[in-house]
């Protein structure tokens, strides 16, 4: 990873002594507000006419400092608080969050909680990758297929809503368990209701395998070998739509995944058509998982109570957020808080893909490429420095960077 | 003279254009919000029909900002440039009667050079507001003007070359007998394809693809400027589609019994029909993705040019 950060920053320089300036005709800007972006982030595109010729992002303007902020919060008040990291995958963030707690408790999870905590992971797997598929027909400019689609989202908010009381911020994952048990009455409405999703989902495959202007503008758009991706050491739906088997719900079974039945998703070739494919091909397949999930429920209770301290020791975990692999590191001194939370989130695992996708390609193509990695943002923004002038980067603690704030405003007090 | 100046100012002259392309964008919004299953268009007005005209009024009350950089003159007098081209031009074509309200033996060519004008008019403003959004939307209008405007040209050319004249009131006569559409179908259909792209709608929005360049040409436009300029989009649309109907539907014409007035019927057909055709393109923009540049061109210039080259050799065959 680290001598690939050093290429990039050779090949940047290089890029840039070959064309001594980029001049500012050949810069659009690309964010941070921008009406494609749902989120602020920079991208300056330099073009020459329509063709990209190369990306320089920017990232870091939603940095929030929650890994920070979980360091004076209680082990329960920041599953509230990392659910929050993204509005779309927050099951995912909470239950990678209680999963690394978990590991450092010697309780047996509750068979019923793993299995609603899967019906909750689908159902947000299912309703994220109906987002996405609209959105890109948004930022294809066609909005017929946006309306459609999220339309049918809707559907799967509502099941949402009715097992967890929230549409967007589930709340549901708790240590050792889940909050709320399942509704066993609106049970055979929910598995009617993902039928005709997975119905649904079959439509829009065909679709965008027959729409022509549709497959204009995502079939061989953002092409990317295999090889490439793994370098760049991509996840989720993007490694699998290459044909590369990596899915965590299969390499290390979490919750109730080992004992459901399911197949996962491959394709050849990724492309934003591929990418389309295979997260409807992914919709069908959740929608399946949780109906077998919600027919085979077992009974007993749904959690267990832990005290509120957590021993000492250090734990990470990972799941499948609908994106792809979210991994969680947790340290405890023993405390009632944690002592460090590290968050590594797909995104930015999966920016250096996307820029490696843009290049070539023509302006109108950013949004859909951009968007073929499902970004967001908000979840990836974090603190590092970069010094391209002398080659050099570094991290700060935050004591360090308190040196810093000082020593820059007020010079005479940091000597 | 007092009657045609009133013909050219109020009906079927420049109040009945303007009010029939409000109309058209209501119709436009609805129609797309109906098929992607939204309500579009509710409050002003019964089911919303008075909504695009206040949203006019709104924008005419709105702050205008002028760039800093932009060449001030252009970017203030274009906009009405830019509006009257399409309303000047639809006085050549005929709506209450067989004759237009001004009409000249060459008025077609005068027509083609209008809508010439309006994409350069475009073409301009959007260069000198000078930002990078517009540049590229400037360098994807003239890419995309320079490939459809030749099949448009030759599919509206193609009725005069079979009547043997270039005036929109002689084509629209001489289809008393048979409209033109059962000679030259594909004329139709190229034309109706180079609408799309001359008022930028999907699949050919490309110079003003909102989540790619924000508005396009439009972006540093605000109060009455952009006001006018999303009205002179409605009016081109309702001239293109007039056109259209006086080129290949006969315009007016249709059975006249005795007993009704013959303006009041030759009006109703002539709505008949163009509502007709703009529900067609509304159709069509709702159900298609955007395009890209590269795509666009090589549709115009691969498929639209040997389709409308081919329409004209079966007009020349049928002309014997």
């Amino acid at each position: 990873m680290h001598d690939t950060f050093d290429k990039t920053i050779q090949n940047r320089r290089e890029v840039a002594a070959g064309l001594p300036e980029y001049s500012v005709e050949n810069i659009v800007p690309f964010g941070p507000i921008h009406p494609a972006l749902k989120e602020p982030e920079y991208f300056k595109l330099v073009i020459e006419g329509e063709r990209i010729v190369d990306v320089i992002p920017r990232i870091g303007y939603v940095h929030r400092g929650l890994e920070k902020a979980a360091e004076q919060r209680l082990w329960i008040q920041n599953i509230y608080m990392f659910e929050r990291t993204c509005g779309i995958c927050s099951f995912a963030h909470s239950t990678a969050y209680v999963q690394s707690v978990e590991g450092l408790l010697l309780y047996n999870l509750p068979e019923r909680a793993k299995y609603i905590r899967l019906i909750v992971a689908e159902l947000e797997r299912i309703h994220s990758h109906l987002l996405w598929v609209g959105l890109l027909g948004h930022w294809a400019g066609f909005e017929t297929l946006f309306m459609w689609v999220w339309n049918d989202r809707e559907i799967v908010l509502d099941i949402v809503e009715a097992i967890a009381g929230n549409r967007v911020h589930k709340s549901l994952a708790t240590i050792e368990g889940v909050k709320r048990d399942l509704p066993e009455p609106l049970v055979p409405g929910f598995i009617d209701r993902l039928k005709y999703i997975a119905e649904r989902a079959q439509y829009y495959k065909g679709i965008i395998d027959t729409e022509t202007t549709l497959l204009v503008r995502t079939k061989g758009v953002g092409k990317i070998s295999g090889e490439t991706l793994q370098r760049l050491c991509a996840v989720g739906p993007l490694v699998r739509a290459a044909g590369i088997p990596r899915d965590v719900r299969h390499d290390d079974p979490y919750s109730a995944y080992g004992d459901v039945p399911w197949d996962m998703v491959t394709s050849r070739g990724a492309d934003i058509h591929t990418l389309m494919q295979v997260r409807l091909e992914e919709v069908v397949v959740s929608a399946n998982m949780i109906i077998y999930a919600l027919e085979h429920l077992p009974p007993g209770p749904v959690k267990i109570r832990v005290p509120p301290v957590i021993p000492k020791g250090e734990n990470a975990s990972h799941v499948e957020a609908p994106r792809g692999e979210l991994f969680y590191f947790v340290k405890s001194s023993g405390g009632r808080t944690p002592e460090r939370v590290k968050v590594r989130t797909p995104t930015l695992a999966n920016l250096p893909s996307a820029l490696e996708m843009l290049k070539g390609h023509t302006l109108a193509d950013v949004p859909v490429v951009l968007t073929g990695i499902d970004p967001c943002f908000g979840c990836m923004d974090r603190l590092s420095f970069i010094d391209l002038d002398h080659n050099t980067k570094w991290r700060w603690s935050g004591e360090q960077l308190r040196q810093y704030g000082i020593r820059h405003y007020f010079p005479e007090r940091g000597k | 003279m007092i009657t045609t100046i009133l013909e050219a100012l109020i009906f079927p002259g420049m109040a009945f254009t303007i009010a029939l392309g409000l109309i058209f964008e209501w119709l436009e919004r609805k129609t797309m919000a109906r098929m992607m299953g939204r309500v579009g268009p509710l409050l002003a007005g019964p089911a919303g029909v008075l909504q695009p005209l206040a949203d006019f009024l709104k924008l005419l009350y709105k702050e205008e900002i002028v760039p800093a950089f932009a060449d001030k003159t252009v970017f203030k007098f274009a906009p009405g440039l830019f509006f009257m081209a399409p309303l000047v031009s639809m006085l050549f074509v005929p709506v209450i009667g067989p004759t237009a309200v001004a009409s000249f033996s060459l008025d077609l060519l005068f027509i083609v050079f209008i809508l010439a004008f309006s994409t350069f008019v475009i073409a301009v403003l959007s260069y000198t507001s000078a930002s990078s959004f517009t540049t590229v939307a400037s360098g994807r209008l003239v890419l995309q003007y320079v490939s459809y405007e030749i099949p448009l040209v030759i599919a509206i050319i193609s009725p005069g070359l079979l009547i043997g004249s270039l005036s929109v009131q002689d084509i629209v006569t001489a289809q008393s007998s048979r409209w033109n559409i059962l000679v030259m179908p594909l004329s139709l259909a190229v034309f109706l394809v180079a609408l799309l792209a001359e008022l930028e709608k999907p699949p050919f929005d490309i110079p003003s693809a909102k989540t790619e360049i924000v508005a396009g040409w439009l972006t540093e436009f605000s109060g009455r400027s952009l006001a006018f300029l999303k009205l002179a989009k409605e009016v081109s649309l309702v001239f293109g589609v007039s056109l259209a109907a006086a080129l290949f539907l006969g315009g007016p014409l249709g059975p006249v019994p005795a007993i009704v007035p013959a303006g009041i019927l030759y009006t109703l057909y002539f709505l008949i029909k163009v509502f007709g055709l703009a529900l067609v393109v509304f159709i069509v923009r709702t159900a298609l993705a955007r395009l890209t540049i590269v795509d666009a061109t090589s549709f115009f210039w691969k498929i639209l040019l040997p389709l409308s080259l081919a329409q004209l050799f079966v007009v020349l065959i049928v002309r014997g």
